[in-house]
């Protein structure tokens, strides 16, 4: 009875969206979390974490029920094995998000003034990098209705194709910054420091994992 | 007293056409009312008239086969032996069983949830009967090996041109820079296509049942008849998806898309009405098959073979199919209409099609085939071609399985009907059929 209905019923695709959302959200904290860090406002920032920390949490839900969803089904218009490396790739966006919060909640650090504008500009960056991910990632649900290939295929692709280079610059960012930050030795404490680099190593991770994330669409769009 | 037979076996029939109304034809409109283009009440109405119209216009072609092609009659009549009319009463108790069983393997199937074709029970309900009856050899193998046959090539037909239809799709509309340029140029092929195919079968040779022979009615006068009326529902589907689309063609692709995609949605609800309308065709044999060969012999008290379907028992199967639609048929498609459906009308419209044409084709040539199979076989065609989001391998473990169990289980139970019925009821039919 309504078999042709139960035949389609648990397509991965739009719980996939569903978790591309749920990360875009998690890595919408990030800018927050640096504001609350840069007025030193510790409170919000123990908020700000609990909220990623549930974001990611769904995030993870939506993850297995997924891949709960892919051993039971045939005709699956992607390979499996990339659609699961893809999700992998865009679960660890929320991971490394949630670091990044956890890194902030350790310590009550104080943002050196010379810095701060530099991790703005790195924050925005970032977001640029995740930001044409997930948009691209979003389109996934219209990829399908298109069966993966034809005009909008393309302007997918053109999406992530700008990825690298926007990856690149987060990178050279970081690594600006870095130059800056260890240049204020002897001004800074020590541990400021370590910490001041944990924060540019977590951020730098958010976007080489968008950046991986974008290979592995990539990867299940051309065949 | 004849009457009595008669009624009795007309009481069965419609039993056994409400149980196809109640079980398939939900899959027919699925598609329209899973992608929420129709609402349930009027699925129900529309898919009444269709199936109505396929019963009674080109559907005597299977049952003619159901009645007569998979257990001869004539082999019957030579069993050595038998007693003036034993022949007679043999089929009338044998096509009583089958048709007793049939309905029974569907009503349980139904009330369990098993997806079983109704062609299949009654094919095998019948043949059950036939190897009780006269023993193996009274089975027409040959045309039951067609049949059968058949069950195994109208799914993969089905397929093929679902696939071939859905990339036609995705080429010419979906995949193109503009698609909603190009859906307004190729829509009204897709319209064309469907309305050929339903007018061809209806018109060649379906009309005869309700208006007479037709003189001036030739093949030729047919073709062009069907081919200039698809032009015209062609011209004014275009005039339309134009309207419809106009100044949408600036818009972002992924938004582009969408907009297409609502103009597949009417044509859901027309692709679904061929489907109720080819599943009609199909499907009321099943029902009247056995009906049509009982009411011969206890008319005519002999065992003919060239004696068309009246049309009162095609109307009678028709009409069995759109009660058990309406009472039953708008429960399960209450369900269907809730579930989250994730098949768009752009492909609910390849689907249809595919599966239209299929089971036209295998109506024409008298074939018995699953509707609902043939529809399965072209979704899956579809998902050959990416065109969706994969397909739930458990339902479809359990739809080829039911394909196994079908044939048997309604041939043993039939077998057991029609061995009860020939103790009880034989001798009384066999002097009832000398005497009237």
């Amino acid at each position: 009875m309504g078999i042709i209905q139960d035949m389609f019923s648990g397509s991965p695709f739009g719980p996939l969206v569903e978790h591309t959302k749920k990360v875009h959200e998690c890595v919408e904290m990030v800018r927050p979390l640096m504001e609350a860090l840069a007025h030193e406002n510790y409170l919000e920032i123990d908020n700000l974490q609990d909220n990623v920390s549930k974001l990611e949490y769904e995030a993870d839900l939506l993850k297995q029920e997924i891949r709960s969803r892919l051993p039971r089904r045939f005709f699956l218009p992607v390979d499996k094995s990339e659609l699961d490396n893809f999700l992998r790739c865009q679960d660890k966006i929320a991971d490394r998000v949630q670091d990044f919060a956890i890194i902030l909640t350790l310590r009550k650090t104080k943002l050196h003034p010379d810095l701060i504008d530099g991790f703005f500009q790195l924050v925005d960056q970032i977001f640029q990098v995740t930001g044409s991910l997930l948009t691209a990632a979003v389109e996934l649900d219209n990829l399908a209705e298109v069966s993966f290939g034809g005009a909008e295929a393309r302007v997918v692709l053109e999406l992530i194709d700008g990825l690298g280079e926007e990856e690149w610059k987060a990178d050279r960012m970081a690594r600006r910054l870095s130059k800056k930050l260890y240049s204020l030795e002897g001004k800074m404490d020590p541990i400021s420091i370590i910490f001041h680099e944990k924060i540019l190593l977590a951020l730098g991770s958010i976007a080489n994992e968008a950046e991986n994330a974008g290979d592995m669409l990539r990867m299940m769009l051309v065949k | 007293m004849d009457l009595m037979v008669i009624s009795f076996a007309a009481l069965l029939g419609l039993y056994m056409a409400w149980n196809i109304g109640a079980n398939d034809v939900a899959n027919s409109m699925a598609d329209a009312v899973g992608s929420k283009a129709l609402s349930i009440k009027n699925a129900v109405i529309l898919a009444g008239i269709c199936e109505f119209a396929g019963a009674v216009l080109v559907g005597s072609h299977v049952t003619n086969t159901v009645r007569k092609g998979i257990v001869d009659p004539m082999v019957i009549a030579k069993i050595p032996g038998l007693l003036q009319g034993e022949a007679a009463a043999i089929i009338v108790v044998g096509m009583t069983a089958a048709l007793l069983s049939a309905a029974f393997w569907l009503h349980f199937s139904s009330a369990t949830g098993m997806p079983v074709s109704t062609t299949h029970s009654i094919v095998g309900a019948v043949a059950g009967f036939g190897i009780v009856a006269a023993g193996i050899d009274s089975v027409n193998w040959a045309k039951m090996g067609q049949i059968v046959a058949s069950w195994f090539i109208s799914p993969i037909a089905g397929g093929i041109m679902g696939y071939v239809f859905f990339k036609l799709i995705i080429k010419f509309i979906l995949g193109q820079e503009k698609p909603v340029k190009a859906a307004v140029s190729f829509v009204p092929f897709i319209v064309f296509i469907v309305s050929a195919t339903v007018i061809l079968a209806t018109v060649y040779k379906g009309l005869k049942h309700v208006t007479g022979n037709l003189e001036w009615l030739t093949d030729n006068v047919t073709m062009i008849f069907a081919l200039m009326a698809s032009l015209f529902f062609a011209v004014i589907s275009k005039l339309w998806v134009k309207k419809v689309l106009k100044g949408k063609s600036s818009l972002s692709i992924a938004r582009q898309l969408e907009e297409v995609e609502k103009v597949f949605t009417p044509l859901v609800i027309i692709s679904s009405c061929s489907v109720a309308f080819a599943h009609g065709a199909n499907d009321v044999a099943n029902s009247v098959g056995p009906l049509a060969a009982v009411v011969h012999i206890l008319q005519h008290g002999t065992i003919e073979m060239k004696v068309g379907v009246p049309f009162w028992i095609l109307a009678l199967g028709g009409g069995g199919i759109v009660i058990g639609l309406a009472t039953y048929g708008h429960r399960v498609m209450k369900t269907v209409g809730t579930k989250i459906t994730e098949i768009t009308p752009s492909r609910g419209v390849a689907a249809d099609v595919a599966a239209t044409i299929t089971v036209l084709v295998c109506t024409r040539m008298s074939l018995p085939i699953s509707t609902t199979h043939t529809l399965v076989g072209a979704i899956m065609g579809i998902g050959l071609a990416r065109g969706l989001g994969g397909v739930n391998r458990e339902v479809t473990r359990k739809i080829f399985s039911s394909w196994l169990i079908t044939v048997p289980a309604a041939a043993v139970l039939s077998m057991i009907l029609f061995a009860a019925g020939r103790f009880l009821f034989l001798e009384k039919l066999r002097l009832l059929i000398i005497g009237g």
